[in-house]
């Protein structure tokens, strides 16, 4: 299969759902978000407690990932609504998701005079789009339009050993075989690797790049006063065998195969539309890094778990891959492929990264995943610096 | 024949991951690259943690995937339980970050 059912947008992107996208500027907000949603069958809630009271580089970072939901490929259209005058200002958000020909309104609280008048046109707004959305009909598209997300959560010492390999083959057969693009992050977890990570750049630039962002973590961290142990690796992580950073970033990058990495982008950036294998600059922390690959616009994200985790995302369906023979069993919701069998079992590599695209090809025509099935999304945006 | 439920990564590693529980005093076969290895284990393992195929002196570098994942704080014999009581890691170390611009300023 060279092609998918997907929905077109003006902009020339193809999405694998049409949702339509309340997001909240600020946190005074959330609240009429979150009402809006529970009423309207089909509006996704995007809240978090930042858009305001922040410097300069974090406004930045807020506000390119709230755009990156409003217009990914996933959504139809978008109701932005804002508490009053904020740094993160709706109407310019609003206004910045109708450039790329979706439907978008602005709702200010203020000045809707109160929460329940401001209710109501969200209502209103989100609901038209609904029915909007509902009558446009999915169409074949190249498979070269789609981007995968690569993220790991829950990593225990079967992630390196086993499913990492099935993402990576699986990743890396949509680049190749067909044009698409891949992208992974959580630059802590290259501690340990970053050398021979670096050396896989296509150009010089980009390999000093890598390493200069890998420094920059480690110095944060270090300026924290502490040993990262128990941050990094987690508690979970430790439970699973993983002992310290560097083994569970040299787990961590076989996810990501071993192919040429085209470049690395900032966190929540959109991710390039040339064919290829990209890095986004996250912490890893999961819900941070799955929000801001979901910004910059892959279409659905694999994570790729030891021991089972909840992490989802409402714009970007998760698939979750396991190959700890335990974990289908003890988490069963949080187990789409299971490939343990590779692991324990007398299957090959080869027949995970098959198990893993055949999951693939049926989420991007339509199939939930059980995270969507279930509810299940967090949404966090990475902060730099301090709140003033 | 060695022990698939042993994994060596790659042949320079010192360490093997249990895809099985392991128990003290049972006797198992490794696969160190193309030798096998014949080791007692020393205490119980569960499974997904690593034992030691080799005598480990403190200091010493663990090796998994062929690259360090950190240092022995101990000495540790072949059949050992590896893990955070007995090895410690080298990147942000926060808590050593004072120690290291003191030697800085005093070299």
């Amino acid at each position: 299969m060279s092609e998918f059912l997907g929905y077109e947008r003006d902009d020339g992107s193809v999405g694998i759902r049409n949702h339509v996208a309340i997001i909240s500027t600020a946190p005074y907000a959330n609240d009429t978000v979150k009402r809006a949603a529970d009423i309207i069958d089909g509006a996704v809630p995007i809240t978090h407690p930042l858009g305001r009271c922040q410097t300069k580089p974090d406004v930045f970072q807020t506000y390119r990932t709230l755009l990156g939901y409003g217009t990914h490929p996933n959504v139809y259209g978008t109701v932005v609504v804002a508490h009053a005058g904020e740094i993160v200002d709706g109407d310019e958000l609003a206004a910045d998701v109708a450039e790329t020909g979706r439907p978008s309104d602005s709702v200010n609280i203020h000045a809707e005079k109160g929460v329940m008048n401001a209710l109501k046109r969200t209502v209103d707004s989100a609901r038209d789009m609904v029915q909007e959305a509902s009558a446009q009909r999915r169409v074949p598209a190249d498979m070269s339009n789609l981007t995968f997300g690569i993220n790991c959560a829950t990593s225990d010492t079967t992630s390196g050993l086993c499913q990492h390999k099935a993402t990576a083959r699986a990743v890396w057969r949509l680049i190749d075989e067909h044009g698409g693009r891949g992208c992974f992050a959580e630059t802590p977890e290259f501690f340990g690797g970053e050398n021979e990570l670096s050396e896989r750049a296509v150009n010089d630039e980009v390999r000093d790049e890598i390493l200069e962002r890998v420094d920059n973590w480690d110095k944060r961290l270090q300026a924290t006063g502490y040993d990262v142990r128990g941050a990094q690796p987690t508690p979970d992580n430790m439970d699973g065998g993983l002992t310290t950073i560097e083994e569970k970033s040299l787990g961590a990058l076989v996810k990501s195969g071993d192919g040429p990495i085209q470049d690395i982008i900032d966190y929540g950036a959109k991710i390039p539309d040339d064919s290829g294998m990209y890095i986004m600059d996250t912490p890893g922390h999961g819900a941070e890094s799955v929000t801001g690959i979901g910004a910059g616009g892959a279409h659905f994200m694999v994570i790729s778990t030891g021991q089972g985790h909840t992490l989802s995302n409402a714009i970007m369906p998760t698939i979750k891959i396991t190959g700890n023979p335990g974990s289908a069993e003890r988490v069963p919701e949080q187990t789409d492929v299971d490939v343990s069998e590779a692991l324990v079992g007398d299957e090959t590599f080869d027949w995970a990264g098959d198990q893993l695209w055949d999951e693939i090809e049926k989420v991007v025509n339509g199939q939930v995943t059980l995270s969507e099935a279930m509810g299940e999304s967090q949404f966090a945006i990475h902060r730099i610096g301090p709140s003033t | 024949m060695a022990d698939r439920y042993l994994q060596v990564v790659e042949p320079s590693d010192n360490v093997a991951t249990a895809l099985r529980e392991l128990e003290a005093g049972e006797t198992v076969t490794v696969a160190v690259g193309d030798e096998e290895r014949t080791i007692e284990v020393q205490e119980d393992v569960i499974f997904g943690h690593k034992i030691a195929v080799e005598d480990i002196a403190s200091g010493e570098t663990i090796t998994k995937y062929g690259k360090s994942i950190g240092n022995a704080t101990e000495d540790i014999p072949a059949g050992t339980w590896v893990h955070v009581q007995n090895v410690e890691s080298n990147y942000g170390r926060g808590d050593l970050a004072g120690d290291k611009e003191t030697a800085a300023v005093s070299e």
